[in-house]
């Protein structure tokens, strides 16, 4: 332990030496677990984790770079204007409080007195200004980063301490937009050490990063949260990020001590693992990382409504052709579950009401190709090779529709090849099926926008899919207050996709994350970000 | 000598000037492009973004103006910054070259030290039992793949016996000890690979040079059967060895992108390899070069070496 943490240990405070004392009575009466509980309320101060991930940033400028929140270790140092909490709902982050005007155009963000950049400079209303227009640039800005600002047409400033956001058009959705991920804030005084220091207003700040080696960050000592005994948040002295890229490369690392956390065990690994080191080692299941799903390609060839009457009879059958359990066992190895629609039923925004796609169903999808025009055409599916999972599915995919006596190919290639199929894609060969996920959206417009209304650059780009009912629905989610009217319509647009078939979801896409018995105090958001209000690695103590 | 190593310095420039016409275009040839990397899979494909952004990158520019601007700033040791980090590509080289060495370096080492005397024990000792370990070692070594020995050996060392850590690298400039403790899985698994095809070269060398007359000579004029060997026929012997020693090395400093992965070794295998899926074509460019210079530099030490070897080689 530190000089500083031991001045500030909380151990060494009257109030701690009650709260253990407290706890110490109460587990002579009631035993250990009441111990347990103590033990997690008298957390220490000091020490570093060290966290092997599987992934790592590309760049430091956190403005130009996708920083991921579940397994990029520089995302450690990112805060925004909003925050969220372990269920993924919004919650205050630099901003206290947050309004939007009655037509949902304007929003008001109210920020904390005191919040301060790493550098010290004060997060005010212009650094929130100045952070929102970087972004906004399309030099600077990256892609995925501004497209949650996509509705965004200028900032104002009321006061040092209010800004004011208009939106082009009515957001019910805007607040989500605005968390961490991916809209975070940087220091404006330190942008010119963006691609070398970055300087955020995170729980930790910037020591040193080697690409695909170490990053390492060290605690914020005026980082704003604090826990319910007023002390100041993260207690870690630090954290050391080690991208290991390979599933087992990782848990080697974390069975031979190199390492106390990993984002990710390889589903191969996963069920033997409990069983087998549960003792040893702590686990996390994440329920939903992201939605698998297998998309078809609307723009052009046999699954295509412009070049085959009976596409979506094709479409119908191949998706009975593919068997959902199969892959859940095969791929997943049990882990997860099989989608119905983009959330699973650990989100608030699952719904029950959702009319699943067509049941697996071999002989109906023999039929069904059969009797199709363009039943014989030649099919190339393609999978990235980002995350196994995703080439794993299309095997599987290719495998199912070959007995179904689909004429298919299959082809797996790295993104930037995916990416100029997807922009060829209305020239007949480029592709025909691809099987491909998506990220967890805190809010479902972030999905249902960006992703299957019909004038959305993506939807365009992908597969083309075109719905006036789909697309009247998810307009109308976007701009209505009322939640649970909100999760109807989207689960609404689900039925209709499921009907439809743009795309055919497949899996949840689970994530197990591990730890020492060293770690205490750490526990993954339901979709895998390892810092949050009130969690993850900012509550996190470690045994020296 | 000198005159010669000029002239092998002078070939070196249309050679380089050749590949890096032959990397601008087959980079160019490859589908995507750094603003599809850029634009990413959620992004706007607004053709306005994507001027804006191909201005910014001097992708608006035909390909042959890229390259000579490219070309005239390589020259004078500037080869731009990396389109994806932003940082020199230099740097983003330079920090990847030290752990290469260092690994290629200690493995190719590791290599001969084991290849050498095993290869002359075989040979000298044609069919009897150590000829016959030697055979059916290296064997085993090219038959095991690269990637599964390196597993073995992390599952062994690192998890069973705890002796070693599984991944990661230490700089030896910072801790030279503690950085051993890193490398000696990793060159224990570039070497023993590397050891068996030479291992086998060195034997059927040996054995070349043993039926040779000079060899008969020496025997016939009294010299002791150490010094034949040692001084004479290992000497000769030793020409296709060091050949395929520096083709190993060079290979090596190009980076070995499944051992980086296995070992989380720092390297430029990996840098490359994630440059090239990236589309960071400053630094596929830049990296190629490095590694075409790096070949011909091993290619001109074999040929100096030879004459070390051998002084009746006549270099040029």
């Amino acid at each position: 332990m530190t000089d500083e943490a031991i001045k500030k240990g909380p151990e060494h405070t009257r109030r701690n030496f009650l709260t253990a004392t407290t706890a110490l009575a109460g587990a002579a009466v009631v035993g250990l677990p009441a111990m347990a509980d103590a033990r997690k309320r008298n957390p220490k101060r000091g020490g570093t984790v060290r966290f092997g991930t599987r992934d790592d940033s590309v760049g430091l400028d956190t403005h130009r770079n996708f920083i991921y929140f579940v397994s990029h270790p520089l995302s450690g140092l990112v805060g925004g204007l909003l925050d969220f909490d372990a269920e993924m709902n919004v919650v205050p982050g630099i901003a206290s409080e947050w309004d939007s005007s009655k037509d949902l155009k304007t929003w008001t963000f109210k920020l904390r007195r005191g919040a301060e950049f790493h550098n010290g400079e004060t997060v005010d209303a212009n650094a929130v200004k100045w952070n929102l227009e970087r972004i906004k640039d399309p030099k600077i800005g990256h892609s995925f980063t501004r497209s949650a600002l996509s509705d965004l047409e200028r900032v104002t400033v009321d006061d040092k301490y209010t800004v004011r956001c208009h939106l082009k058009d009515p957001s019910a959705a805007f607040d989500s937009n605005v968390i961490y991920y991916p809209v975070n804030l940087m220091a404006p005084g330190a942008v010119d050490k963006a691609d070398t220091a970055p300087v955020g207003c995170g729980p930790f700040k910037f020591k040193s990063w080697k690409r695909f080696d170490t990053c390492e960050l060290v605690r914020f000592e005026n980082f704003w949260e604090t826990d319910k005994e007023g002390n100041t948040l993260p207690y870690l002295d630090g954290m050391i990020g080690k991208p290991k890229k390979e599933d087992r490369v990782r848990l080697t690392a974390l069975r031979t001590g190199e390492v106390d956390l990993i984002d990710n065990v390889a589903y191969a690994d996963a069920p033997s693992f409990i069983k087998d080191y549960g003792k040893t080692f702590d686990t996390w299941p994440v329920p939903q990382v992201g939605t698998a799903f297998v998309s078809f390609n609307l723009k052009s060839g046999p699954f295509s409504e412009k070049n085959n009457p009976d596409a979506l009879m094709l479409r119908t059958a191949a998706a009975h052709a593919i068997d959902h359990q199969a892959i859940h066992e095969a791929i997943f190895n049990n882990q997860g579950q099989i989608a119905k629609g983009f959330y699973s039923p650990s989100s608030p925004w699952y719904s029950k009401d959702i009319v699943s796609w067509p049941q697996y169903d071999p002989d109906k999808a023999k039929a069904m190709r059969k009797k199709a025009k363009d039943g014989d055409a030649k099919i190339l599916i393609i999978a990235n090779d980002s995350y196994p999972y995703m080439h794993q599915s299309g095997e599987l995919v290719h495998a199912m529709l070959k007995d179904a006596g689909f004429n298919v190919v299959f082809e797996i290639h790295p993104t930037p090849v995916i990416q100029d199929k997807y922009n060829k894609g209305a020239t007949p060969g480029q592709w025909d099926v691809d099987s491909s996920a998506n990220s967890y959206r805190i809010d479902p417009d972030g999905w249902f926008s960006r992703s299957l209304l019909s004038t959305a650059p993506e939807t365009r780009r992908r597969h083309g899919y075109k719905n006036e009912k789909v697309d009247q629905l998810i307009l109308a989610a976007r701009v209505e207050r009322d939640r649970a009217k909100r999760r109807q319509m989207y689960a609404d647009v689900d039925s209709l996709i499921n009907k439809d078939l743009p795309l055919l979801y497949t899996h949840f896409v689970p994530l197990l994350q591990a730890g020492t018995k060293k770690v205490h105090g750490y526990k993954p958001a339901f979709t895998g970000p390892f810092q949050y209000a009130g969690g993850g690695l900012r509550t996190t103590w470690i045994d020296s | 000598m000198l005159a010669y190593i000029i002239r092998r310095i002078a070939h070196l420039i249309p050679v380089l000037l050749v590949l890096t016409v032959v990397v601008f275009t087959f980079v160019e040839l490859l589908p995507g492009n750094i603003i599809d990397t850029l634009i990413g899979t959620e992004g706007n494909d607004d053709p306005e973004v994507r001027k804006i952004l191909e201005k910014e990158y001097g992708l608006d520019q035909p390909i042959y103006v890229r390259y000579a601007k490219w070309l005239y700033r390589a020259v004078q040791g500037d080869f731009g910054n990396s389109l994806v980090t932003r940082r020199p590509v230099s740097l983003e080289l330079l920090s990847g070259i030290p752990a290469t060495v260092y690994l290629a370096l200690v493995g190719i080492t590791l290599s001969m030290l084991i290849a050498v005397p095993l290869g002359t024990i075989a040979a000298v000792r044609r069919n009897t039992p150590v000829d016959y370990t030697a055979q059916v070692s290296s064997l085993v070594g090219i038959s095991i793949p690269e990637f599964w020995f390196a597993i073995l050996c992390v599952l062994f060392f690192s998890l069973y016996l705890g002796w070693l850590p599984s991944s990661g690298y230490i700089s030896p400039f910072e801790d030279f000890w503690g950085s051993l403790q890193f490398l000696i899985l990793p060159a224990a698994a570039v070497g023993f690979r590397q050891a068996a095809y030479t291992t086998r070269l060195t034997r059927s060398s040996m054995l070349d040079e043993m039926n040779k007359e000079y060899v008969d000579t020496a025997r016939s004029l009294g010299l002791s059967e150490r010094k034949v060997i040692f001084k004479y026929t290992l000497r000769n012997a030793m020409i296709p060895t060091i050949t395929i020693s520096g083709l190993q090395l060079a290979n090596l400093l190009g980076g070995t992108v499944v051992l980086e992965s296995i070992f989380a070794w720092p390297g430029i295998g990996r840098a490359i390899f994630e440059a090239i899926l990236q589309r960071d074509y400053p630094l596929i460019q830049a990296g190629v070069l490095v590694l075409g210079v790096i070949v011909v530099v091993m290619n001109l030490l074999v040929d100096l070496t030879y004459r070390y070897l051998n002084p009746r080689v006549k270099l040029g």
